[in-house]
């Protein structure tokens, strides 16, 4: 058992390392990155953002950009370096360089924390020296004398590495946001979370007893009418549903009983807390509907027919044989196995909870992490997005060991090997 | 003697295939779902003379023109290229007007001028992609209301002016094709990597799990927004980006009924007379592992409809002007007053999805049933 998992994990390394190193390279060699959305802003002259008056600029603009600009900007974004080596960077097994300060030779650089540094060249060789205490800070200050042009244009620089990367826990900064990604992340996982645990919770409630009831009632009509039913929701995409929802009860056209999107209403602050919860569960019956409906069916069918399975077996004859009161046979003995399936399930469905679905927060406007992660794809913020590669690698890797783990709790005939 | 010989030949055995047919044809709503979609889907390839801004016939000075025809034959791939459906207004007396002719229009003006012209509109007489540049189209028409038009628009106008129902309807083709040939592209890969895998076992096997584990964690919903949003999506291109992992389930279904199905004496037998392997694999081993096959395509086609969908819908899908469900639901959802914009294509996605769940559900039963025998 221990070794079981303990393979499962070494397994999990090169499956994050494999996914992690195909999304880094295609989102890497994809044009159109934050390097390219820069230079282009500052082509049109607006600094931020691509006005749409600006196009007529861009054209005589596009020359007023020294070379020796772009290099730093690129250096900036660390598109300097090949793509391997970035990969390494942004694992952090690789130096990244940090501070970055241009020097002359000879002449005192400020280089932040009220330190100075004198850059002097012996023999072609460069040495870093403290201001202040004379000493050489050459193996923390590091000097390069870089060409940023055609022309051959040259400027020395000093700068200084550290290793920290995703496997440091350093997940970078958004380039759109400005903010570093953790902080973004963290400040979303709470909604996305709330919604997806309510709706986790419920659909487990209601499934459990509807496939029951299914299984106890087969082939009555209450069985076909809510196996019907339970299709149907299942060939409905979720958003779709609420989009639907939205339309007929979000105030559009026609009844207006739920808000159109958001997680709380615009005087939230003033409420106090039960007021506070009413609003939030208020705002959430809909998209809480819309995300649990594709998991529904699934769950349902998946109890009534293990419970079916199971009632068929021959130790629920003997104990019918026995003479023992029906309640105690089904509730106690066939329920006992037939839950199995149901609880292994709950490791992946938790992970689809914990990502979140970037359809519902786009369709009900929820500032959740799949919101963010959608929209982060569409900015083109490299970094957002991986952190969510790697989250998104491992809540699955997890969800899958945690389903193990559960099944091998559930049922002691489980044997991993 | 001979009454007796004939007498047994009549109660032919009947085939698997046809005990499996036989019952899927009592389970009445899959049955005539799957009658229902096909006649819809045969249909939908006549969609250029039923559905379209282009006239049937036009007899103009005693000529014949069948330009909704030449786009019906334009609709074909290949030759596509080859086929010209333009047809100049003024060459069959559309005054002022060089560029493509509004033959609804000319039909008014035929019937106006009592000549011996006259123009044979298709049932349906809009196009899907014709927007308010072209004559008598208004953004936001709602249905039924617009008696300035020769035919009334039975759902509206999407906010360009395009037709509802035409954009539902050439949709409904592109949706169904599409995840036809998706799932084609799955089974393509899916079947011989899973054969491989149940077959020869060990250490291939276990490489090429790992493999397909790490395969199936990609985010492919990631990636291909990522591809799209640098390369202009195609119809194949998106085929083969779906399929990316959308083989995956199907392997693993192949896989265990192979590893099941090599152990059998047939096998055994092929092996020992020297039948290659390969023809083993798929001449001996694949007709006896079909079920799985077969009962996962109504659920892989839904699968592959969905994720049309949802790509279309967040505007990463097939490009604009195609006429798609997923791009109709999220201009209902940038237009939330307007119901029918929302109502229209979610009424066609979900009869649709539903009608192939039913399909699905019914296969299964004839496939693969289940009978639960409870001591009362």
């Amino acid at each position: 058992m221990f070794q079981y998992f303990l393979r499962r994990l070494l397994l999990a390394i090169p499956t994050f390392f494999g996914c992690t190193i195909i999304v880094f390279f295609v989102v890497n060699l994809a044009p159109g990155g934050p390097y390219e959305q820069q230079v282009q802003a500052l082509k049109s002259g607006s600094g931020f953002g691509v006005g749409a008056e600006s196009s007529a600029a861009s054209n005589n603009g596009s020359a007023t950009i020294p070379p020796t600009a772009l290099a730093e900007l690129k250096r900036y974004y660390g598109f300097d370096k090949p793509v391997y080596i970035r990969y390494m960077i942004w694992l952090g097994i690789w130096p990244r360089e940090t501070d970055s300060y241009n020097v002359t030779l000879g002449t005192p650089r400020n280089v932040g924390e009220g330190k100075f540094v004198v850059v002097n060249q012996q023999n072609g060789k460069y040495s870093v020296i403290d201001e202040s205490s004379k000493q050489s800070v050459s193996d923390i200050w590091y000097v390069e004398n870089a060409v940023l042009d055609t022309l051959g244009t040259k400027q020395l620089r000093v700068f200084r590495t550290e290793l920290s990367g995703i496997l440091t826990g350093n997940f970078g900064n958004s380039y759109e946001y400005r903010e570093p990604v953790i902080d973004l992340i963290t400040a979303r996982i709470p909604i996305s979370l709330q919604f997806g645990v309510i709706g986790l919770v419920l659909s487990y409630v209601i499934c459990i007893y509807l496939g029951i009831k299914k299984a106890l009632h087969h082939g009555s009509t209450f069985d076909i009418v809510s196996s019907s039913i339970v299709l149907i929701s299942y060939s409905i995409p979720g958003w779709a549903l609420g989009l639907l929802l939205l339309v007929l009860l979000g105030g559009g056209s026609f009844f207006d009983v739920f808000p159109l999107g958001g997680l709380q209403s615009s005087d939230y602050s003033s409420y106090t807390l039960i007021e506070k919860i009413l609003d939030r569960s208020y705002h959430f019956v809909l998209p809480v509907i819309s995300s649990t409906i594709s998991s529904f069916a699934g769950i349902t069918l998946m109890m009534k027919n293990s419970l079916l399975d199971n009632l068929s077996q021959d130790y629920i004859r003997t104990a019918f044989a026995k003479g023992m009161r029906e309640e105690r046979i089904i509730w106690l003995h066939a329920m006992k196995n037939s839950i199995i399936p149901i609880a292994s399930n709950i490791g992946h469905i938790i992970g689809i909870a914990f990502i979140g679905s970037f359809f519902i927060e786009t369709t009900f406007n929820i500032e959740g992490i799949g919101k963010l992660s959608y929209y982060a794809i569409l900015s083109r913020d490299y970094t957002v997005v991986f952190a969510f590669t790697v989250i998104g690698v491992i809540v699955n890797l997890l969800g899958n060991m945690l389903s193990d783990i559960i099944l091998a709790l559930v049922d002691p005939r489980i044997r991993f090997r | 003697m001979s009454e007796k010989a004939s007498t047994i030949q009549v109660v032919k055995p009947q085939t698997i295939g046809q005990r499996r047919w036989k019952k899927f044809k009592t389970i009445k709503r899959g049955y005539y779902s799957l009658l229902f979609l096909s006649v819809l889907y045969a249909l939908s390839f006549l969609l250029p003379v039923l559905v379209n801004n282009k006239a049937l016939i036009v007899k103009y000075n005693d000529e014949y023109y069948f330009p909704a025809f030449k786009s019906l034959l334009a609709s074909v791939p290949l030759v596509d290229n080859v086929v010209s459906t333009f047809q100049s207004g003024e060459s069959i007396g559309q005054k002022g007007n060089s560029g493509d002719c509004h033959y609804r229009e000319l039909m008014v003006q035929y019937q106006n001028e009592q000549g011996g012209n006259f123009i044979i509109m298709p049932i349906y007489p809009f196009n899907p992609i014709e927007d308010i540049t072209t004559e008598g189209n208004l953004a936001f028409a709602e249905p039924l209301t617009s008696p300035d038009n020769i035919h009334t628009r039975i759902l509206g106008t999407d906010e360009n002016g395009r037709d509802v129902f035409a954009r539902m309807s050439y949709g409904f083709q592109v949706s169904i094709t599409f995840a036809l040939l998706l799932v084609f592209v799955e089974y393509l890969i899916g079947i011989p990597i899973g054969g491989l895998l149940g077959y020869k076992g060990g250490w291939v096997d276990l490489i090429l799990q790992r493999f397909i584990e790490m395969w199936s964690t990609l985010p492919v919903l990631f990636l291909i927004i990522i591809v799209v949003s640098f390369v202009q999506p195609n119809f194949l291109l998106l085929v083969l980006l779906l399929s990316l992992t959308a083989w995956i389930p199907i392997t693993i279904y192949i896989r265990a009924e192979f590893l099941r199905e090599k152990s059998k004496d047939y096998v055994v037998a092929a092996i020992s007379i020297g039948v290659p392997t390969w023809k083993i694999m798929f001449k001996h081993i694949l007709p006896n592992s079909l079920v799985p096959i077969v009962t996962n395509f109504p659920f892989a086609i839904v699968a592959g409809l969905t994720a049309l969908v949802s790509l279309d819908f967040l505007g990463f899908g097939l490009p604009p002007p195609t006429p798609s469900w997923g791009q109709m639901l999220s201009t209902g959802l940038q237009n939330i007053t307007k119901w029918w914009l929302v109502f229209s294509p979610m009424f066609a996605l979900f009869t649709t999805l539903i009608m192939i769940v039913f399909i699905g559900e019914a296969i299964r039963e004839a496939f693969d049933p289940k009978t639960f025998s409870r001591l009362r």
